[in-house]
C-alpha cells in the first residue's frame, strides 16, 4: 500500500501586486500591474505513513501553511504533485473532505453566538454523520478533552483554552484519516499547550489517523512527534527523526538578567551576547544547554542581579545557526 | 475655542476624506427614494394634469430641492456615536475638558456635510438634465431665508438625534428607537409628498412638530411659495424647537452621564 | 432529501442564534409592523389623489407590495446576512473552512445565516398579494396564477445568480465590501409598478439591476399581460443567468486557491 501523503516537487509562488502610494501610481498600476514574485514553497518533497505524527517546523513565514493549506486543498500549487489517501487534494472532491480535517489556531468555525453544541449538530449534517455514530465520536472525544461542561456555553463564554478544545473537536467529529493543524497551541497557556498534545497523542494512538502539525512553539513538536521536517525560505532543511536533529542543533538556551548597573558589565565571558527584540530591560547571553545551572550560579554569585530567567531561544534562531551557517 | 474647532475639523476631515468611496455609496443609496418619489407623482400629475395644484414640474423641483436641503439638515450622530456609549469608549472623551456630542461630534457630521454635499453637485447637475426642471418661481430672497433656516434645521435635527443616541446610556436597542424616529420624519416633513397632499390630519399634526423644517419648509421657501405669514410662523417654530431641542438634549445627556458613571462603565 | 436535512440543520442553529436576541426579535416585529402600515398609508395617500399609478389600480399596486415583500423577505432573510457573514470571512478568513466542508460552497455561502423572524413576512405577502388582486375588478385565471408563482421564483433567481456574481468578485478584488450596496440600494424601486419611471430609471431596474423582473413583471402575468413567449424568455433568462452565476462563483473559488493564475 502506498503512503498515506506523498509530496513531489510541490512548489507554490504567490504574485504579489507592487504599487507604491499616491494616486498616480494608483492609476497607472490599474493599467499596468507590476508583479513581484514570492517563492513561498519550493519543490518539496516528502512522504508520510499512516499513522504518523509528523512536526512541521519553522519560522514565520517559512512556508508551513502554504504547504498544509496546498495538502488539504485550499490553495492550487504552481508546480509539482501532491497525493493524500490517494486524491489530489485541491481536486476537492467530497470524498476527499470527508476523510480530513483543517484546525488552524487562529481561526473560527464555530458560532461565537451560541453553544457549542448546536454548531457540532450542523457538523452532523454537513459530514452526512448519522446519530449512532455522531454519538459514538462525541463519547470518545468528550472522554478525551472533557468537553461536556462546555458545550451549553455561549462559544463567546469560554475562555481561548476552553474554545480551542471544542475548535479541535467540531474539526474531529467526521473522525477525519489525516488530520492537519496549523498552529494548533497559539495563544494557549503551558497547561492548555500541553492538555491538546495528550490530546493528539492519545487521539493517535486510538484512531491511527495520521497528524501533520505546524507549530512555532519547539516543545510541541518534541512532546508529539518522532519525525521533524523543518521548512526555512520555502525550502525543505530537514527531513529525520528528533534526535538525528539535535545532533544536528546544538542546543542551546538562553539566560536574561536584569543588573543594576545595566551596561557597565561585560557578560561575554558568560556565553554568547545576543539581541532580544521584545525585551530590552533584560541583556541576554547564549550558552549550551548542560552549562546552564553553571553559568546561572556564577552570574548569580558575580553580578548584581534582579531578575534572571532562562528560556528556550526563538525556533527562528535555532534554525537559522543550523542551516544558515 | 476656535483652535479647538480648526483642530477638530482637521482630524474629522482627514477622517471621513478616508471613507470617501463608501461616502459615493451611502449617497448613491440615499438618492434612490426621492427620485422614485419624483417618478411617481410626476407620472400622477402628467396623467391628470395636475394633483392638488401642484404640476408636474412642481414635483420635480420639489423634490431636486429636497435632495439638496435632505443633505444640508440630517445627521448622522446615531452612526458615529451609540456605539461609543455601547462599547465604553466613550470614557476617554469624557474626561476630555470638550463636550463629546457638541465639539468633535458636531464637527464630525460637518465634515461629513460638506463631503456629500461635494458629491452630491455632479448628480445633482446629472438629475437637472435629466429631468430638466423649470425653476422660474425661485426668487433670490427665498433662497437666502432659506439659509438661516436650514443651519437651524440641522441643528435641531442633530440635537434631537443626539439626545435618541444618548439613550443608549439606558438601552441596546437605541437603534430600533431611531428607526421609529426616522420614519416620525418620513410621515411629517414632507419627505414623501410634499404636505398639502397628505390626509389633513397629518398636515395638522405637521405644522407644531419640527420635521417640516427639516424639508417641506426650507423647499417652499426656496421655491417662492410661502406668504409672507407662513414665513414668520416658520421662523418663530424654529426658534422654539431650537430652544426645545437644546432643552432636551441638555437633560438627558446629563442625566445619561450621571447614570454612566454610577454604572461605572 | 439531503438538502432538506441540511437546510433544516441551518434553520435549528439560526433558530438558536435569533433566541439568544429575543427581545431584538420583538422589536423587529413591531418595527416591520410599522413599516408596513406606513407602505399602506403611502398607498393611500397616492389614491386620494389619483385612479391609477401607471396604469395600475390600488388593488393591483396592493398586491404588487406583496410581491415585492415576497422578494425582500428573500434579501432579508437570506442574502443581507449571509452577505455580511461572507465578508466577514474573507476578511478573517474562515472563508477556508467553508471550502474546506464536504457540501457546495455556492450551498453554504447563501444558508450559513438565516433572519428567522423574517419568515413571517411570507404570511403578510400572502395576505396583501390575495386582497389585492380580489380587489383589483378583473377576473384571475388559474393559469395565471400558476405563471405568475413561476416568474416570481425566476425574477428570485435571477436576482440571487446577480448577487452570487457580486459576492463572487470579492475573490479578485479583496476591498469590496461594498459589494452588494447597488442591489440594496435599488430595491425600493420594487414598492411601484416599473412603468411609471422615466426610461433610464425603467432600463435599470428591468436589464442591470433587475428588480422589475421579479416584483412589476410577475403581476404583469397575474394580470394577463404577458404573452407566451414572453414569459418562456423569462424563464431562459433565469436558468442562464444561475447558470452563470455559479460559473462564476467556481472561477472565483479557483481565483481564491490561486488556481487560476
Amino acid at each position: 500500500m502506498s503512503a498515506t501523503i506523498q509530496v513531489d516537487q510541490l512548489s507554490k509562488t504567490y504574485k504579489v501586486p507592487e504599487r507604491k502610494g499616491g494616486f498616480g501610481a494608483a492609476v497607472r498600476s490599474f493599467f499596468k500591474r507590476k508583479y513581484k514574485e514570492v517563492k513561498a514553497v519550493q519543490e518539496v518533497n516528502f512522504t508520510i505513513e499512516r499513522g504518523e505524527i509528523v512536526g512541521f517546523l519553522g519560522p514565520n513565514g517559512a512556508g508551513k501553511t502554504t504547504t498544509l493549506k496546498m495538502l488539504s486543498g485550499l490553495l492550487h500549487p504552481t508546480n509539482g504533485k501532491a497525493n493524500v489517501l490517494g486524491f489530489t487534494p485541491w481536486e476537492l472532491k467530497q470524498e476527499y473532505l470527508r476523510s480530513i480535517t483543517l484546525v488552524m489556531g487562529q481561526r473560527n468555525r464555530l458560532s461565537w453566538d451560541i453553544p457549542a453544541a448546536d454548531s457540532f449538530l450542523l457538523n452532523q449534517a454537513i459530514y452526512r454523520l448519522s446519530d449512532d455514530e455522531y454519538k459514538k465520536t462525541y463519547k470518545e472525544l468528550d472522554e478525551l478533552l472533557e468537553l461536556e461542561p462546555l458545550m451549553k456555553k455561549p462559544v463567546r463564554n469560554l475562555s481561548l483554552g476552553e474554545r480551542m478544545k471544542c475548535e479541535i473537536a467540531a474539526g474531529l467529529l467526521h473522525r477525519p484519516k489525516v488530520l492537519f493543524l496549523d498552529e494548533p497551541t497559539i495563544g494557549l497557556d503551558i497547561t492548555g499547550q500541553v492538555r491538546i498534545r495528550e490530546f493528539l497523542r492519545e487521539y493517535n494512538k486510538r484512531t491511527g489517523a495520521t497528524i501533520l502539525l505546524t507549530s512555532h512553539y519547539m516543545a510541541d513538536v518534541t512532546a508529539l512527534c518522532e519525525r521533524i521536517i523543518i521548512i526555512h525560505h520555502g525550502q525543505l532543511k530537514y527531513d529525520g527523526g528528533i534526535t538525528n536533529l539535535s545532533k544536528k542543533i546544538a542546543p542551546f538556551k538562553l539566560i536574561g538578567v536584569m543588573l543594576a548597573e545595566s551596561n557597565s558589565h561585560d557578560l561575554s565571558k558568560y556565553g554568547t551576547p545576543v539581541q532580544n527584540e521584545e525585551d530590552w530591560e533584560k541583556r541576554y547571553i547564549q550558552v549550551k544547554a548542560e552549562d546552564v545551572t553553571r553559568i546561572t550560579s556564577r552570574l548569580l554569585a558575580d553580578l548584581p542581579i534582579h531578575d534572571i530567567t532562562i528560556a528556550d531561544p526563538p525556533i527562528e534562531d535555532v534554525i537559522e545557526q543550523a542551516f544558515n551557517s | 475655542m476656535f483652535l479647538i474647532f480648526k483642530r477638530l475639523w482637521q482630524v474629522n476631515w482627514a477622517e471621513q476624506w478616508q471613507y470617501r468611496a463608501n461616502l459615493l455609496m451611502y449617497l448613491f443609496y440615499w438618492l434612490v427614494s426621492p427620485i422614485i418619489y419624483l417618478a411617481v407623482w410626476t407620472s400622477i400629475a402628467n396623467v391628470k394634469g395636475s394633483v392638488n395644484g401642484f404640476t408636474a414640474n412642481d414635483f420635480i423641483t420639489y423634490y431636486m430641492v429636497l435632495l439638496i436641503c435632505d443633505q444640508m439638515t440630517s445627521n448622522i450622530v446615531i452612526h458615529t456615536f451609540a456605539y461609543k456609549i455601547q462599547d465604553g469608549t466613550l470614557s476617554g472623551e469624557l474626561i476630555k475638558p470638550i463636550h463629546p456630542l457638541l465639539t468633535n461630534g458636531l464637527v464630525n457630521n460637518i465634515a461629513f456635510k460638506v463631503l456629500t454635499i461635494m458629491g452630491l453637485l455632479p448628480i445633482w447637475i446629472i438629475l437637472f438634465f435629466l429631468f430638466k426642471p423649470n425653476f422660474s418661481g425661485v426668487a433670490i430672497t427665498g433662497v437666502l431665508l432659506s439659509i438661516p433656516i436650514m443651519v437651524v434645521a440641522f441643528f435641531i435635527g442633530y440635537l434631537l438625534s443626539a439626545a435618541i443616541t444618548s439613550l443608549a446610556f439606558w438601552t441596546t436597542r437605541v437603534y430600533s428607537i431611531h428607526e421609529f424616529y426616522f420614519a416620525l420624519i418620513l410621515l411629517f416633513s414632507g419627505q414623501f409628498v410634499p404636505l398639502p397632499l397628505m390626509p389633513k390630519l397629518i398636515q395638522d399634526i405637521a405644522q407644531y412638530l419640527p420635521f417640516q423644517l427639516f424639508l417641506y419648509f426650507p423647499i417652499q421657501l426656496i421655491l417662492g411659495k410661502l406668504s409672507t405669514d407662513q414665513i414668520i410662523l416658520g421662523y418663530v417654530m424654529a426658534g422654539v424647537w431650537l430652544v426645545i431641542a437644546i432643552v432636551t438634549f441638555n437633560w438627558v445627556w446629563r442625566q445619561g452621564v450621571k447614570q454612566y458613571s454610577a454604572v461605572g462603565a | 432529501m439531503r438538502i432538506f436535512k441540511l437546510l433544516s440543520a441551518f434553520f435549528k442553529v439560526n433558530v438558536q442564534m435569533s433566541l439568544a436576541y429575543r427581545a431584538d426579535t420583538v422589536v423587529n416585529i413591531l418595527l416591520n409592523l410599522m413599516w408596513l402600515g406606513w407602505e399602506l398609508l403611502s398607498l393611500n395617500i397616492i389614491f386620494n389623489n389619483t385612479d391609477t399609478l401607471g396604469g395600475w389600480g390600488l388593488g393591483e399596486l396592493i398586491a404588487l407590495l406583496g410581491v415585492f415583500r415576497l422578494v425582500n423577505t428573500m434579501m432579508i432573510a437570506f442574502i443581507w446576512p449571509n452577505t455580511e457573514k461572507f465578508n466577514q470571512s474573507i476578511r478573517d478568513g474562515s472563508m477556508d473552512y467553508t471550502i474546506l466542508q464536504p457540501v457546495s460552497s455556492m450551498f453554504l455561502v447563501t444558508f450559513s445565516r438565516i433572519t428567522v423572524w423574517r419568515f413571517w413576512d411570507l404570511i403578510l405577502a400572502t395576505v396583501l398579494i390575495v386582497v389585492g388582486v380580489n380587489m383589483s375588478a378583473e377576473t384571475t385565471t388559474a393559469p395565471q396564477i400558476l405563471t405568475f408563482i413561476l416568474l416570481a421564483i425566476t425574477g428570485m433567481i435571477i436576482i440571487y445568480s446577480l448577487w452570487i456574481i457580486l459576492i463572487a468578485l470579492t475573490f479578485w478584488f479583496v476591498k469590496f465590501d461594498n459589494n452588494v450596496t447597488i442591489l440594496q440600494a435599488l430595491m425600493d424601486s420594487g414598492r411601484y409598478p416599473a412603468t411609471v419611471y422615466p426610461a433610464w430609471l425603467r432600463i435599470i431596474v428591468t436589464f442591470i439591476i433587475p428588480i422589475a423582473v421579479a416584483t412589476t413583471i410577475p403581476l404583469q402575468a397575474l394580470r394577463g399581460e404577458l404573452s407566451a413567449i414572453q414569459i418562456a424568455v423569462f424563464f431562459a433568462v433565469s436558468v442562464i443567468s444561475f447558470f452563470v452565476a455559479s460559473r462564476v462563483w467556481k472561477a472565483g473559488l479557483r481565483q481564491y486557491s490561486g488556481a487560476s493564475s
